[in-house]
């Protein structure tokens, strides 16, 4: 009996060890008090979907005096930064903490929390298409299964944010098992319905790891590529107020499959308990409430705000909410069963620049440091994501003078199970192949000029010959480089040959690493043509900036 | 109005009461004579009273009114909120506040037993009390009715059976397979929202008062109460994820409605602050009171006599009960509750009747640790 007693109490009775040595010392608890003038920064760790809320930090600082500074970053990352302690924040707020706070550990790190909003996720399909196939009626009710049979017969194509990375990738493939399950509680890993999971996965057709670069994707895209963008209400209907679509999309709320992010802010750091109660405060606040609900389109938590605000966020009927399964296996299995078994596999050239400045510095090191790190075996929640994944196929091209020694390698598939998901350990075929690349990184010689622009049109070559013969592979470019260019094709002439690449080359997009001396506005401009993204590696571990381009992929 | 009725809620309060004060007596037979030293040395003071408190008695301290009461009676409080459950984790010899002021039992009780281990003095005592209700829908509440786990009390009240809403939870029925539920014809399983019963002091209430629903008594043999824990452990786990922080489960309630809980298993005085607060509620929200339900005491932990003379006062002072009814508070003049609801159109059972107390501190700490097993398979 004593023992489940002292259970129930685990905390309290180590505390009280720890304490037993002290005697006398002065009375409790810290009066909340902070020191008004030289009071410090209160960071915020925020997912990057919360970007638009950069403004409130002003509005808070004016209402409370805390000056609340943002530092973005995605789920998985934010996640794990949380869990292992190293936020290196006071707060943290998210889209979606139920991953975090399932876990014993990831409660221990929350010491208080507070949902301040609410945006369900949405299927946005164009009008046009919604109308087509009759999705617009009213009292229509579209399962999670029904949206599944729709990608698979080819009427839905959608935009998404990475599953395994993002918590509206990560719903959705959730909302299809449990639909396709029948079941939406108490959902376990056996429950997985692969060939659901298979056929919703045909209609998706933009990746991307946030929701800025997906919305310049779909932008570009839409009505060509996709005709729908899974993601929160309020993304949805702020693009629809952009009046950058081609056309509006209809927010479709899947029937019994609802996931309502309820943007929890969290405090981290007990010490600054007095200042995170008063920007909770101010958050719920009228004030801030309706500026939310105005400006970001998201739902405000009090209803007699929502109430005041239906012109802009019109009431909704029914919709009924699926349960999160606090199940890791499931969470786990899925994430891993995605990657490596389900998704269109990555099929991309890593262009790699070995020009003799990249021998100084550690230059050289963090190359191979990288290039380690993703044939690696990290198991990290964000290590998983960056390793490379079964079916994967990838092209090493070193250049300096000139592109040379282009290497490929092929990661063989897993065996698959028949039902259910779950994570596998590495076949040795793999860690073989793994082992290859790691030994390629190794050996690479840093000496020469810097052939950029060379190195990456014949990438490009390459990745279109590959895709001919091979179309059933998500198709990029990664080039990497410490210098400005300064042999072979110049930036104008790499920009005349790339237009004269065939049309559909826009769809292998090219993924910029600036570090050293590149140069950052040629980049910036080659990113916006080839529909890439530049990751700034300067100030950054280069390892970690491969590992956000392996959620782009 | 049947005068018997307060009265046993008087002596059922008194009963649950008594597992946290026979520990005080035994504590004070110990400490009686350093307690006396003590007593003249604190009186005079006028320095604030130091207390972790829960979230639902955050605002009634931080009241103006409050503050300038306790002021006036030599009595000021400096408080900080913190959860129920890290308070026991607090008590430290030197260093533990003057008096705490949980969400319930469970987490008072903690507090007791660390304080009995630490050597230190402590009194409980219950200023108010709510009692746990199920938050829901008219519409839902209708189909209750309808299949005979729930009846009309009167207009918007209703008590719902708990024997039979427990057995019809765990034959895991579907609100669609269930009569005329035409209104709420959805697939999810039939059951009670709460939150985390590992983190908070509601979802041990319901875990306590489902388990009187189904073995018809309050448990006290640990065999019972592990078979017991076992059967009922599917009542959380199938809800999946639940919220861990007080007002989680409540706030789902009010903000998203009914696609999400149908049914949240509260604290009444929630509710009713809400609609004191708001000056009404939502036209179909209506409070489904369980038969027999628990009555979760506030429960105030004196750590020394000045602490204790501020208990007291919030017990029995008429202004400071006054303004406790204003945050949803039930006291021991069940008028003024009632008279205070009223104007929110938020209907209430004016006398909560059919009480039962939860099973003994060890009895639910076992039974919370089997559903926590359960919950992380």
């Amino acid at each position: 009996m004593k023992r489940r007693v002292a259970a129930l109490a685990t905390l309290a009775a180590a505390l009280l060890l720890a304490a037993c040595g002290k005697k006398e010392a002065p009375p409790p608890p810290p009066p909340p008090k902070p020191a008004a003038e030289a009071a410090p920064e209160f960071n915020v760790l925020a997912t990057s979907d919360l970007r638009d809320l950069e403004p409130l930090s002003e509005m808070i600082a004016k209402a409370t005096g805390v000056k609340v500074k943002f530092r973005w970053g995605g789920t998985m990352e934010s996640t794990e930064a949380v869990l292992t302690g190293e936020a290196k924040a006071a707060a943290a707020w998210f889209a979606n903490a139920k991953y975090l706070l399932s876990s014993p550990q990831g409660q221990q790190r929350v010491k208080l929390q507070e949902k301040i909003m609410l945006s369900p996720i949405v299927v946005g399909v164009s009008e046009s298409d919604a109308r087509r196939h009759g999705w617009d009626k009213p009292g229509v009710k579209l399962t999670w299964k029904d949206f599944a049979a729709a990608a698979k017969a080819g009427k839905l194509t959608y935009a998404l944010s990475n599953p395994a990375t993002s918590n509206q990738g990560f719903m959705a493939l959730m909302g299809v098992v449990a639909a396709a399950g029948g079941k939406t509680e108490a959902l376990s890993a056996a429950d997985v319905d692969r060939g659901a999971i298979a056929d919703f996965l045909k209609g998706y057709k933009i990746p991307g790891d946030n929701s800025t670069y997906l919305s310049e994707q779909f932008i570009a895209l839409q009505g060509t590529r996709a005709n729908a963008f899974i993601n929160y209400e309020s993304w949805i209907l702020s693009l629809n107020a952009s009046g950058k679509l081609r056309e509006k999309l209809v927010p479709l709320h899947p029937f019994e499959g609802v996931s309502t992010a309820d943007y929890p802010f969290m405090l981290l750091d007990d010490s600054r308990r007095a200042d995170y109660l008063k920007v909770v405060e101010y958050l719920k606040s009228d004030a801030a409430q309706t500026w939310l609900a105005r400006q970001t389109l998201r739902r405000p938590i009090k209803p007699e705000v929502a109430a005041r605000v239906e012109d802009v966020l019109p009431r909704q009927g029914l919709q009924v909410e699926l349960p999160f399964s606090p199940d890791r296996a499931l969470a786990d299995g899925l994430i891993a069963a995605y990657l490596n078994e389900f998704r269109t596999p990555i099929a991309s050239t890593f262009v790699l620049d070995t020009s003799g400045s990249m021998q100084g510095g550690g230059r050289r090191q963090q190359l191979v440091q990288a290039i380690h790190y993703i044939a690696g075996a990290d198991a990290s929640l964000t290590g998983r994501i960056a390793k490379l994944t079964n079916r994967e196929r990838i092209w090493l091209q070193p250049f300096a003078e000139a592109p040379y020694g282009l290497v490929g390698f092929d990661v063989p598939a897993s065996s698959s199970t028949a039902k259910g998901v779950a994570e596998q350990a590495d076949s040795e075929a793999k860690q073989k192949v793994l082992a290859d690349v790691r030994n390629f990184a190794d050996a690479l010689e840093m000496k020469g000029g810097t052939a950029l622009y060379d190195a990456v049109y014949v990438s490009l070559q390459n990745m279109l010959k590959e895709r001919a013969k091979n179309p059933r592979y998500q198709y990029s470019v990664v080039a990497f480089t410490d210098g400005e260019n300064n042999k072979g094709r110049s930036l104008e002439q790499f920009k005349r040959d790339y237009a004269a690449l065939p049309e559909d080359v826009r769809g292998i997009p090219v993924f910029w690493v600036l570090f050293g001396e590149a140069n950052e506005g040629a980049l910036k401009e080659l990113a916006k043509l080839t529909g890439g993204q530049v990751f700034d590696a300067r100030k950054r571990s280069l390892y970690s900036v491969f590992k956000d381009i392996r959620a782009y992929q | 109005m049947a005068m018997t009725t307060p009265k046993r809620l008087a002596i059922t309060l008194a009963l649950a009461a008594a597992f946290g004060g026979a520990l005080y007596f035994a504590l004070r037979g110990q400490k009686h004579e350093q307690i006396a030293q003590q007593e003249a040395a604190v009186t005079a003071s006028t320095a604030e009273l130091k207390g972790l408190i829960a979230l639902d008695v955050e605002g009634y301290f931080k009241d103006p009114r409050v503050i300038k009461a306790l002021a006036a009676k030599r009595l000021p409080a400096n408080v900080l909120r913190i959860g129920s459950r890290d308070m026991a984790s607090k008590v430290a010899p030197g260093q533990t506040p003057d008096f705490f002021f949980s969400s319930g039992v469970v987490a008072a009780n903690q507090v007791v037993e660390a304080a009995r281990r630490a050597n230190l003095p402590a009194t409980q005592m219950a200023p108010f009390h709510t009692p746990l209700v199920i938050a829901s829908w008219e519409p839902v509440a209708k189909i209750l009715v309808a299949n005979g786990v729930a009846k009309p009390v009167s207009p918007k009240v209703y008590g719902v059976d708990m024997a039979r809403l427990t057995q019809l939870m765990l034959a895991k029925k579907r609100w669609k397979d269930l009569k005329d539920s035409a209104a709420y014809d959805v697939s999810r399983s039939v059951l009670v929202s709460t939150t985390d019963l590992r983190r908070s002091n509601s979802g041990a209430m319901y875990l306590a008062l489902t388990s009187h629903a189904l073995t018809g008594d309050i448990v006290t043999d640990r065999a019972t109460a592990q078979a017991t824990a076992l059967k009922l452990a599917e009542l959380f786990k199938r809800q999946g994820y639940q919220e861990n922080y007080v007002d989680g489960n409540f706030d789902d309630y009010v903000a998203i409605g009914i696609g999400k809980t149908p049914m949240a298993f509260i604290y009444e005085n929630q509710l009713v602050r809400y609609a004191l607060t708001k000056g009404g509620v939502g036209a179909e929200m209506v409070l489904l009171y369980p038969q027999p339900t628990i009555v979760n005491k506030v429960v105030f932990v004196a750590m020394n006599e000045r602490a204790k003379a501020l208990g007291t006062l919030l017990g029995s002072d008429p202004e400071l009960q006054a303004i406790a009814v204003e945050y949803g508070f039930r006291i021991a003049d069940a008028e003024r509750f009632v008279a205070a609801v009223k104007p929110t159109g938020l209907a209430v059972e004016p006398r909560v009747t059919q009480v039962v107390d939860p099973p003994s501190f060890e009895i639910m700490a076992e039974m919370i640790d089997v559903v926590a097993k359960e919950m992380t398979q």
